[in-house]
Order: structure tokens, then C-alpha cells, then sequence
């Protein structure tokens, strides 16, 4: 049980400190704590800076799952098909998930340079636009700009588990379907989705927490702006933490965030649960 | 009958096609990263910019051999990864078997609770860490990168190697145990050989996750030369002018050990981390 211990120590120790500090304010200029209990939360509350926060993680975590969903599971299907160089097509898909963070955050920042980036080349002549944009330098775009590179980066994660997934729904239901004279699409959604759905429930879960703690992409693209209009919790946290070095707000920040993400579970988990017992 | 097979022409390429496209989508930017790679200078910054290098050359490699820190950049994250893995699965594999072997009260809920400390943001936790570490003097140091990354490697660890272990039938250790050995030396002699594979893959994730992690790198090490890659390579980014060229050479770098990696172990690794979710 030694490594209970380590996680204490290093998880759960952390996160309760956290709620403490929360209650503290703390900063360079303020040597010792000073205890404010719950009244800067309330101030935190008001302010607009936190609504600013939550709508932006609402809008990243809902298209970036969205999209990884859709892609992933239609890419799983594909990839499930017979075909040759079937086994190397799987790896190769896998690869955005496994480069590191701060890679594809160059990268896409590239792509979406003004000058030097391939987006505006292509959109240009296309003639879909007539000036090249500065896509990450715009409060409109920046957000909508960096939630494209992470779904690329993130969906072979739901293709690998939407792929096990349906090696697993067993082929004679398929053949039972064509015989009764069923399509594709009929198929795919009386057989398919049925079958998949308890593992799609659990990678939608995980995808939604794993993007709304995501913090590199933003972080290394656009920093949270222009202005504060693609922040989200981890990134204004972290600003606040280590940008300005403000650690009792960081921690109300945090606990804030920390709150959302376990009621949004709890709900989630709770749903489920309850389908089980009609089911 | 002839229509049939034509019809299984057309669904034949239409696979071929959205197969072609998905590889196309997901290897676009990587090429795009190449080709700056290998683009001379004057070329990275020619507007329009262009696909394909009309001049190939090695010039940013070079120029990357040649930077004073990168060495010692790529030097610390194989030591920080490597280090982290081997540490995790000696701690983790303990854990991991007694969780699928033993029967002993609460082993669920334990585990529920292991797995649930994957939710916790790394970015409400990273501010009490950092305290801790510089308290007892660790800031600026590769153990402080080493024990916080066992925060996230430890659950996923604990998660993955049980899945594998449950995987051996338990009958083979019964049957060492009858023959004398011990539940140790049955753990030895069975269980690790036969789970070799598992652990493979489980250290290469591990490995994975410390190779990218980011934000306790940016944060907890100060000096430069004891950075890890994913930190050092932002020295190429200038506050007005970025370097792309040799950005992108060193971004090749970075990914090519864990792709070799990735490919090499990628069956073993697909497996262990679906199971438990097909299991659920």
C-alpha cells in the first residue's frame, strides 16, 4: 500500500491545500497570509472576469468533444473495414496523440501565422478571404483557431477506443440484420451504436475532463488572449499563479474549477447509473 | 452477380478515398513541419509560403547541433522520462497486482478513487506542489519534475498493469504455490515474466505522458540547462521574430524517438488501455 501513501502525499494533499489557500490571500508584497474566508469568493463571483473564464471552458469542452467524437468514431468505423495497409493506417492515425503538446501548439501556430502560415495561403486562393487574417490575434477567432488544433490533436484517443469498441460487437449481428434485409444506416444505428454505447458513455466522460483541464495548447498559442478572450480555467489559472504570483486567488480560481468539473461528473456518472437500473 | 461485384468496387474505393483523406488530415501538419524543417532560411519566411522546399537542405539541423543548450535539453527529458518510468512501474506493480489478486475489503472503491485522481486539474494542484518543493529546497531541481509527475503517471500505471495482470490465469500461480513457492516468488517467477508485455507498454506510456508534460517543466526549473525539451525548444521563439526553421528541426527531434517508440509497442499499448473501458 506504499503507493496509496505516495498519492496521498502527492494528489490528495495538494488539492486539500488548495482549498486552503483558497480562503488565504496571499502575495509577494504580503509576506505572511493574511485569512479572508469566503468573501473574495464572493467577489470572485461578481467579477467578470470569471464568467468571461467559464463560457470559454464551456465552449472549448463542448466543440472539442463534440468534433473528437464525431471524428473519432467515424474514423474508428473506417479503419475497420478491410483494407491493405490497414495496420499502418491505424498507427499513422494515432500519431497527433501521442506528440507532445507544445509540438502541435508550434505547429498550428505556423499554420495560422499571417504571413507565413498555409491557412490564409489556401483561404486566399480559394478567394474566401481577400486580406491575410492574424487568426490567433483576434478576441473572435483566437479561441475557435486553437479548439481546431486540439481536436486534431486529441481524436485518435476516441478513434482507439471506438475501434476496440467495435471489435467487440460480434459479426453475426450484422449478418442477422442483412438477412432481414436492413441497410447500412440501419444497421449502423439499431447494431453499431447500441453496441458501443457503454464504452462511448465512459470515452465521453474522459474526453470532456481531459479537455477542460487541457492546458498547453492555449497556453503556447495565445496565451489566453488577445486580451483575456481565450482563457480558460487551466491557462487563468496558471496566469494568475505564476504570471502574477498571486496564489491565493490562483487557489480560489482553482477550487472553483475543481467544483464545476466534479459536479458536471457527478451528474454525468449519476445519469448513468440511473440507465443502468432501467435498463 | 456482376452488379454485385461492381458494387463492392465502388465501396472498395470509396474506403480507399476517406482512408486517403483521414491520412491527409492527420499527417498534413506533420509534413508541414518537415518541410520547414528542411526549407533554407531565405525560403521560411518567402510570402506566400510554399508546401513543398524548393531547396531541400539540412541547413537547421545544423544550426540545432550547434545551439549551446539543446543537447542538454534532450540529455534531461530522457532522464526525467526514463527515470519517472522506471520508478512508476517498480512502485506501481505491487499495487497493481494486489489489486487483482488479493480479495481484501474496499479494493473497489480504492481503486474508483486511484482513477478519480485523474480528474483533479493539474492546474489546482500545481500551486500547492510548487510550495511544498520550494519549502524543502527542491525547486530547480529534476526530482521536483520527477515526483510531481508521479501525480498523474502513478493512477494510469496502477490502472494499466492490473488489467494486464488479470489477464494471467490465476491457476498458474495456485499451482506454483502448491509446489512450494511463496506468494512472492510465485509473483516473480509467474506473474512478471508472463506479464513482460503489459509492462512494456505500460512504460511507454508513462514515458509518453513525462516526454510531453509542459507545465510542472515550465514552472519548477529555473536554470536553463536543466530544462527539459518541450520548455527548451520555446527558445527558438523570439518576442518579435521566430526562428521556424530551426524550431520545427528541433520539433522533428522531439518526436521522432517517441514515434519509433510508439510503433514499436503500439499493439501491446492499444490493448492495455481499452481494456479496462470495454470492461466498464
Amino acid at each position: 500500500m506504499p503507493t496509496l501513501v505516495l498519492l496521498g502525499i502527492i494528489v490528495f494533499y495538494p488539492l486539500i491545500h488548495t482549498f486552503y489557500l483558497s480562503f488565504f490571500d496571499t502575495s509577494l508584497v504580503l509576506p505572511k497570509p493574511e485569512f479572508i474566508g469566503l468573501q473574495e469568493y464572493g467577489k470572485i463571483i461578481k467579477s467578470k472576469i470569471l464568467w468571461i473564464v467559464i463560457k470559454n471552458s464551456f465552449i472549448w469542452t463542448v466543440i472539442v468533444v463534440i468534433f473528437q467524437f464525431i471524428i473519432g468514431l467515424a474514423s474508428a468505423i473506417l479503419l475497420n473495414q478491410k483494407f491493405k495497409g490497414r495496420a499502418l493506417a491505424r498507427a499513422i492515425v494515432i500519431l497527433p496523440w501521442i506528440t507532445p503538446g507544445v509540438i502541435v501548439a508550434m505547429i498550428w501556430r505556423l499554420m495560422y501565422h499571417p504571413q507565413l502560415g498555409l491557412l490564409n495561403r489556401f483561404l486566399f486562393d480559394l478567394g474566401l478571404i481577400k486580406n491575410y487574417v492574424a487568426w490567433l490575434g483576434y478576441p473572435n477567432t483566437a479561441l475557435y483557431a486553437v479548439i481546431i488544433s486540439a481536436i486534431w490533436k486529441g481524436f485518435p484517443f476516441s478513434t482507439i477506443m471506438y475501434l476496440a469498441a467495435l471489435q467487440t460487437v460480434p459479426q453475426e449481428l450484422y449478418e442477422a440484420a442483412n438477412l432481414d434485409g436492413a441497410n447500412r444506416w440501419r444497421s449502423f444505428f439499431h447494431i453499431t451504436i447500441p453496441q458501443t454505447m457503454p464504452v462511448i458513455r465512459v470515452t465521453l466522460l474522459l474526453t470532456s475532463i481531459l479537455t477542460f483541464n487541457y492546458f498547453e495548447l492555449i497556453y503556447v498559442m495565445t496565451k489566453g488572449g488577445p486580451g483575456k478572450s481565450s482563457h480558460i480555467f487551466p491557462t487563468y489559472i496558471y496566469q494568475i499563479a505564476f504570471g502574477q504570483f498571486r496564489f491565493g486567488p490562483a487557489s480560489r480560481y482553482a477550487v472553483i474549477s475543481f467544483l464545476l468539473l466534479l459536479i458536471f461528473s457527478l451528474i454525468y456518472i449519476g445519469e448513468l447509473n440511473k440507465r443502468k437500473v432501467f435498463e | 452477380m456482376r452488379a454485385m461485384t461492381r458494387k463492392k468496387l465502388i465501396r472498395q474505393s470509396m474506403i480507399y478515398i476517406l482512408v486517403g483523406l483521414l491520412l491527409i488530415f492527420v499527417l498534413f501538419p506533420f509534413g508541414w513541419m518537415v518541410s520547414i524543417a528542411l526549407k533554407t532560411p531565405e525560403e521560411q519566411f518567402r510570402i506566400p509560403p510554399t508546401l513543398i522546399p524548393s531547396h531541400f537542405t539540412l541547413q537547421n539541423f545544423l544550426t540545432l547541433s550547434q545551439h549551446p543548450l539543446f543537447i542538454y535539453y534532450l540529455l534531461n527529458s530522457i532522464l526525467i522520462a526514463s527515470t519517472t518510468t522506471l520508478l512508476v512501474v517498480f512502485v506501481t506493480i505491487f499495487c497493481a497486482y494486489s489489486f487483482s489478486r488479493l480479495k481484501f475489503p474496499g479494493r473497489r472503491s480504492l481503486l474508483s478513487i486511484i482513477i478519480l485522481t485523474q480528474l483533479f486539474p493539474l492546474a489546482a494542484i500545481i500551486v500547492p506542489i510548487y510550495i511544498i518543493m520550494s519549502r524543502v529546497g527542491l525547486i530547480n531541481t529534476y526530482f521536483s519534475l520527477i515526483i510531481a509527475y508521479l501525480s498523474f503517471t502513478v493512477p494510469i500505471s496502477v490502472w494499466l498493469l492490473r488489467g494486464f495482470i488479470q489477464g494471467i490465469p490465476p491457476e498458474l500461480e495456485e499451482a506454483a504455490m502448491v509446489d512450494g513457492c511463496g506468494r512472492l516468488q510465485a509473483f516473480i517467477k509467474i506473474i512478471l515474466p508472463l506479464s513482460r508485455p503489459g509492462i512494456a507498454a505500460t512504460a511507454a506510456y508513462i514515458f509518453f505522458v513525462s516526454w510531453q508534460e509542459f507545465m510542472f517543466a515550465l514552472t519548477f526549473i529555473t536554470d536553463d540547462y536543466k530544462r527539459t525539451l518541450t520548455v527548451g525548444i520555446l527558445d527558438f521563439v523570439g518576442q518579435y521574430t521566430t526562428d521556424w526553421g530551426s524550431l520545427m528541426a528541433a520539433s522533428v527531434c522531439v518526436c521522432l524517438p517517441v514515434f519509433v517508440l510508439f510503433l514499436i509497442l503500439q499493439k501491446q499499448l492499444i490493448t492495455g488501455l481499452t481494456k479496462g473501458a470495454l470492461k466498464a
